[in-house]
């Protein structure tokens, strides 16, 4: 009797195991799409091997697009336009594309498969962008929970960017990540100094990137980051200006600031940035001699919490109250912001009811 | 118990990382139903429900909000502080809905113990009794957040 089950056992399973085997074998060959080819822009023809993603088979030939969330299609970052071959729009898209996107042929480039040829549109500015191996030559503590990474460029050794910009980190696998994540941050160097990316970047609590950085990074670590990416810059007008921001929002504006003393900028500017504490302020200093080297610039720390026996003298409450407060001219100024989606929902609202025309509220949403 | 086909796709989906880098059941070698069970059954001890549970992160994000970043005093005892990074993602459960990547930091002022938890969380409690896996890095321990909460 046991015999007659041990026996029944083994043949079933190994007819289970047979059926997985072809199973197995019959994807691999079923999901071998071959070669495709993707033309871009009627102009550069790529040949791959089907099956991936149209974000990472471009990643591989050294065509960045831009992403923030590994390839997840949560991040909405990875638009562009594929003109044939992709089928149809699927749901994991629809979040993310406007009724003018999609009659555009406008997909996420992470959920399109590449199953056969397909012609695609992306901005040329995509073409510039790099992979750059960097080794992080600096990190500083600027409050508990931010910190200024520093990297010096190795392979390029050069990045040419304007102020505003952003790059991808790569985070490797490690102890707590299983698989390779990138994640954005925008630059907060000096332009000019073209061997050289600062980061400014906040804990996440939870983030694969963050904890990475915070955790497990060290000086003098091996890098790797794509870019630089993104349309947040300053424009060409004259107009004043009002910058808004908080947290590690505080970076581009650092750049920007350099841009503005290397190319004498003197465009009349009042900084809002929001901090909890004024004891979570930082890089102040910096920011105070911008303050002498840019006469026309003027630098507004407000502080949350300024807490009973404070010595705080300065603006209280949230940056956009402060806002609110002291911008008496928003109809002739441009606005610029930079930090968590949240904080430039609510600056948005302000700068509108202050007057400011919406088309020249200029935003990145990065934290 | 035998699982479902369904149940066993939701679990390879919840262990990889398709939706989250580090997936949702952490380092936990239990099955699905065993840690939503085990959580369950901790939940009911300390006398409350999920939807209770849920209803009360929800009210405290809500609150932490409209503090834009910094910290935001919800009772006399505990503080909140909201993080958020671009993008929303989805549920792992099969159905519509995507959430914003928004983590709410609740600290109890006097111990400095800290708690987070996402949007997501939120809506998993209340609509999937899920804790997430132990070793998860947004597991939420019921006993844990049942006394920073009430």
């Amino acid at each position: 009797m046991i015999v007659t089950l041990l026996t029944s056992v083994l043949i079933i399973s190994a007819i289970a195991a047979s059926l997985a085997a072809v199973l197995a074998v019959a994807e691999a060959f079923l999901r071998n799409y071959g070669p495709c080819k993707i033309t871009i822009n009627d102009e550069k023809e790529i040949t791959i091997d089907g099956g991936a993603s149209l974000l990472s088979s471009l990643i591989e030939q050294k065509i960045f697009i831009p992403s923030a969330c590994g390839g997840r299609g949560t991040c909405g970052l990875c638009k562009l336009k594929v003109l044939e071959g992709a089928g149809p729009l699927l749901p994991t898209e629809e979040p993310y594309l406007d009724e003018k996107e999609r009659a555009d042929n406008v997909r996420l480039s992470c959920q399109v498969k590449v199953r056969n040829d397909l012609k695609i549109k992306i901005p040329e500015e995509l073409f510039a962008i790099r992979e750059y191996t960097a080794r992080c030559a600096e990190i500083k503590d600027l409050t508990y929970d931010i910190k200024l990474f520093r990297f010096e460029l190795i392979d390029p050794a050069e990045i040419k960017y304007t102020p505003g910009k952003y790059v991808q980190l790569l985070t490797p696998v490690y102890e707590k990540s299983s698989e390779e994540v990138y994640r954005a941050y925008s630059v907060a160097s000096d332009p000019a100094k073209k061997n050289i990316i600062d980061l400014i970047i906040r804990l996440v609590p939870g983030g694969i990137c963050t904890t990475y950085c915070f955790e497990y990074l060290k000086v003098g670590d091996e890098i790797r980051m794509n870019g630089p990416y993104g349309e947040f810059r300053l424009t060409d007008t004259d107009a004043e200006m009002v910058w808004v921001a908080g947290g590690s929002g505080m970076a581009p504006f650092v750049s920007i600031l350099h841009e503005m003393r290397n190319s004498n900028i003197q465009r009349k500017t009042t900084y809002y940035f929001g901090a909890n504490k004024a004891e979570e302020l930082f890089l102040t200093e910096q920011i105070k001699q911008f303050e002498k080297d840019l006469p026309n610039f003027k630098f507004v720390p407000v502080v949350s919490d300024h807490g009973t026996g404070s010595n705080w003298n300065g603006e209280t409450g949230l940056v956009t109250q402060a806002v609110e407060r002291n911008v008496k001219n928003a109809g002739d100024c441009e606005g610029y912001l930079c930090g968590s989606p949240g904080m430039i929902d609510a600056a948005i609202e302000v700068l509108k009811k202050l007057g400011m025309d919406e088309k020249k509220i200029y935003y990145d949403k990065f934290a | 118990m035998k699982k479902s086909p369904d149940t066993n796709k939701l679990e390879e989906i919840l262990k990889s990382p398709a939706f989250s880098a580090t997936g949702f059941m952490g380092a936990d070698t239990r099955n699905l139903a065993e840690i939503i069970d085990a959580d369950m059954a901790e939940v009911a001890r300390l006398g409350y429900t999920p939807h209770q549970i849920a209803e009360r992160m929800q009210q405290i994000t809500d609150k932490a909000k409209s503090a834009l970043g910094n910290w935001i005093k919800i009772d006399d005892t505990h503080s909140a502080m909201i993080t958020e990074v671009k993008g929303r993602i989805p549920c792992p459960w099969p159905h519509a809905g995507n959430f914003a990547k928004r983590v709410t930091t609740l600290k109890d002022m006097q111990t400095g113990r800290q708690i987070h938890f996402s949007d997501l969380n939120i809506h998993l409690v209340a609509e999937h009794n899920f804790f997430e896996g132990r070793g998860s890095p947004f597991r939420i321990d019921p006993k844990e957040i049942v006394e920073m909460l009430f």
